[in-house]
């Protein structure tokens, strides 16, 4: 099952990172803030809103733009599919400050930008509808 | 990085030096938390030690489920608290606990005393002690929008202590992530000795799932229950203020220092009161989709004169946080009745960094001694409190925070220690040494709060008992067995480390099956042995630093306030005292000094 998912009301974040855990346990089976599809971030003080940022599923995606190899490819429905053995042994990362959302980030282990996959557990574990989701019809 | 935790950082301070032990069987042996601190509280405070000396350390511990399960998000600090002399041992929120995690450390202590204002960083295992004066004199805010990272990866967190702590005010606390707080017992003043103004851990590590499936199942039923039913449904939506009306209405929330058990004005400081007035955001731990942190909005005016007059132009808006016992320690207790003068006497404590509930209990205490003309009008000089006067109050604790004078260097000692002083001991409320907490419930809070090893009304829920005893008739041997038996489970709780908030979706099922499901099984009777080794541990410790609790007195005050059931009896609470230390010495728990103990003996074979 996939989602359309938008970060709609950012300012209802709590700052749970219950989006944030449940990307990692669904990515890969994990618990590391740092190789998520969705961020949970502080600006400078917990006194200043969160911003909450996840793929918006570009339809003209500059990180597919920018990717010198062809690994990063555009879906019909918007966002982005990897092929990991085209992006392996890539040193420069453009993709990912191609990005100005902020929303690609690299896996630190692999070395390859860490792609939403549309699953939805993000959304469906905010306890503050942060998120608007619906399925995706196939 | 492990799926368990086992390691322990040492800072030593003065070398500026640091090491890493490796110790997973202190973990797998007492958890985390209060299991793990009390072990190496006892290892590595040197007995008798001077609260300010080099000597003594500065425990935090996190827990094995710290990022794994959902509420399992505080650290345990233990260290000598200045304000009792003995046992010093506080719990903080925020995200310090996750940030140690993710640097890979389920402990960390620090010893020594750095020579010039000094700032800690922990960027995962790299381990800096580096010279900031540039931050001294600085409120908590602003250090923590001085060195918090703009795009940090991973998570990161930003403790400091404010001018109470660097000025060593005996319950001045560490303010974490803004909202969150090491409060109580002076852990501020300890860091402020030590010249440590703040420490920043920064992890990016993992924590790999031993077995994911199982794990996300378990997790997705914990978050459940936490987020949908209605076991945590009072921190998501009025959150503890909603105690205000509560006791109130039964005739239990403490007010004009304890001398009365209800307000006239509580509606005007209820929960519901905070929500419609100023309530503007919420927050949480991170790993906790509760949000109970309630923070309000204070509008502060300035400069009039520009922006043609229009007030809200010339309003700066701060975000304060708010809870049940600040509310009745700045509010009731004080009798002040208007949230925005509460909100605003907490913003006053949070700026400074220092307890709410001793602040306030000070205050108190103060105004009272004031009526009673104890206090030489010198050392009042112009600001003379009086109850409901929230701005002169915001001036005293001002002036404490900044030791201005001898008197206020007395006040920054606490009630009891102030009392001393000036007299009023009688009116000094304060049970070993801290102020307690607001509930005029009856015979378990002060006994709880008594016998408690940290002092706190989160010790053993003596508070509760007392309404479960109107409801279903317990004797006052039942609420002692009781409290006791909470105090053993919480601090296995407290090992793993739970927030109290979530104490009831934790039951002992729950706990059995997330121990199992990362390697640690244990049984229940394994884990209530285990909270009563831990309790033991930290008593052995309080009797070794000099606490007896045969001979710890309890204000006349609080024999003189209406509870639950009426006005206390002080030959009933000695009694539940000597029942439960008769009932911790058939645990094999020897609560008197051996040598006070001797000479009871020695004396009693001369008599016969």
């Amino acid at each position: 099952m996939r989602f359309h998912i938008e970060v709609e009301r950012p300012e209802r974040c709590i700052g749970c990172y219950s989006c944030v855990y449940a990307c990692s346990r669904h990515l890969y089976g994990t618990l590391d803030p740092t190789r998520v599809a969705v961020f949970v971030r502080v600006n400078k003080s917990l006194e200043n809103p969160f911003s909450v940022i996840a793929c918006r599923f570009c339809t003209r995606p500059e990180c597919v733009l920018a990717c010198p190899q062809g690994a990063l490819e555009v879906l019909p429905e918007g966002g982005v599919t990897l092929t990991p053995s085209k992006c392996a042994g890539c040193k420069n990362f453009d993709c990912i400050a191609a990005c100005k959302l902020g929303a690609l980030t690299l896996d630190r282990r692999t070395k390859v930008p860490v792609i939403c996959d549309r699953c939805g557990d993000c959304a469906k574990f905010c306890p503050h509808d942060v998120f608007r989701y619906e399925e995706m019809k196939a | 990085m492990n799926f368990r935790l086992s390691q322990v950082l040492h800072i030593n301070l003065t070398e500026k030096v640091s090491h890493i032990d490796e110790r997973p069987e202190l973990f797998d042996t007492y958890l985390g938390g209060a299991g793990v601190a009390s072990k190496l509280l006892e290892d590595e405070c040197p007995s008798r030690v001077d609260p300010f000396s080099p000597e003594a350390p500065v425990i935090f511990a996190i827990g094995p489920f710290t990022g794994l399960l959902s509420s399992m998000v505080k650290t345990v600090a233990m260290f000598k608290s200045p304000l009792t002399g003995n046992l010093g041992e506080s719990h903080c929120g925020g995200h310090f606990a996750t940030a140690l995690r993710f640097a890979g450390f389920g402990a960390v202590i620090l010893k020594g005393a750095a020579d010039v204002p000094s700032l800690v960083l922990i960027e995962d295992s790299d381990v800096r002690v580096e010279a900031a004066s540039s931050l001294w004199g600085l409120s908590p805010l602003q250090v923590e929008k001085s060195i918090r990272s703009p795009n940090q990866q991973g998570m990161e967190s930003v403790a400091s202590i404010g001018i109470a702590g660097e000025n060593g005010v005996y319950y001045s606390g560490l303010i974490t992530d803004r909202y969150h707080h090491f409060g109580r017992l002076g852990l501020g003043a300890i860091m402020g000795g030590k010249k440590l103004k703040a420490l920043k851990v920064h992890g990016t590590g993992e924590v790999p799932l031993e077995r994911p499936t199982e794990f996300k199942d378990f997790y997705e039923e914990i978050h459940r229950r936490v987020v949908q039913t209605e076991e945590m449904r009072k921190y998501h939506d009025l959150g503890t203020p909603v105690n205000v009306m509560l006791l109130n209405e039964m005739g239990a929330l403490p007010t004009k220092n304890f001398t009365r058990s209800r307000f006239e004005k509580a509606e005007g400081i209820s929960g519901e009161r905070f929500l419609e007035a100023l309530l503007e955001r919420k927050i949480s731990c991170p790993g906790c989709p509760v949000g109970c942190i309630h923070l309000g909005g204070l509008r502060t005016g300035f400069n009039p004169q520009h922006e043609l007059g229009r007030r809200e132009a010339f309003e700066e808006l701060e975000l304060i946080p708010y809870n049940y016992e600040p509310i009745f320690a700045l509010g009731s207790n004080l009798e002040i009745g208007d949230a925005s003068s509460v909100l605003r006497l907490i913003s006053q404590c949070e700026r400074l960094g220092m307890d709410a509930i001793m602040t306030g209990s000070v205050l108190a205490w103060l105004t009272e001694a004031v009526e009673k003309d104890m206090i030489p009008r010198q050392d009042i000089g112009d600001l003379e409190p009086r109850w409901g006067d929230a701005h002169t109050y915001s001036q005293i604790i001002e002036n404490i925070a900044l030791v201005k004078n001898q008197f206020y260097k007395r006040l920054a000692l606490g009630t009891s220690t102030a009392a001393e002083k000036y007299g009023g001991k009688d009116f000094a409320v304060s049970i070993g040494k801290n102020s307690p907490a607001g509930y005029a419930t009856g015979y378990g809070f002060v006994v709880g709060t008594l016998v408690g090893a940290r002092h706190s009304h989160l010790s053993n829920m003596g508070y509760s008992f007392d309404q479960e005893a109107v409801k279903s008739n317990l004797s006052l041997q039942q609420i002692v067995e009781k409290i006791a038996d909470e105090e053993d489970w919480l601090y296995m709780y407290y090992s793993l480390v739970g927030c109290y908030f979530a104490r009831g979706v934790y039951d002992e099922e729950t706990i059995i099956k997330a121990l199992d499901l990362i390697g640690l099984p244990k049984t229940g009777k394994e884990l209530r042995n285990l909270g009563n080794e831990i309790f033991q541990r930290l008593y052995r410790f309080k009797v070794r630093e000099g606490f007896n609790l045969a001979k710890e007195e309890i204000p006349k005050r609080m024999t003189e306030t209406e509870t639950l059931h009426g006005k206390l009896n002080p030959r009933r609470l000695r009694e539940m005292v000597q029942h439960y230390i008769r009932l911790r010495e058939r645990q094999g728990l020897h609560l008197r000094r051996e040598d006070e103990a001797l000479t009871e003996l020695l004396s009693t074979t001369v008599e016969t």
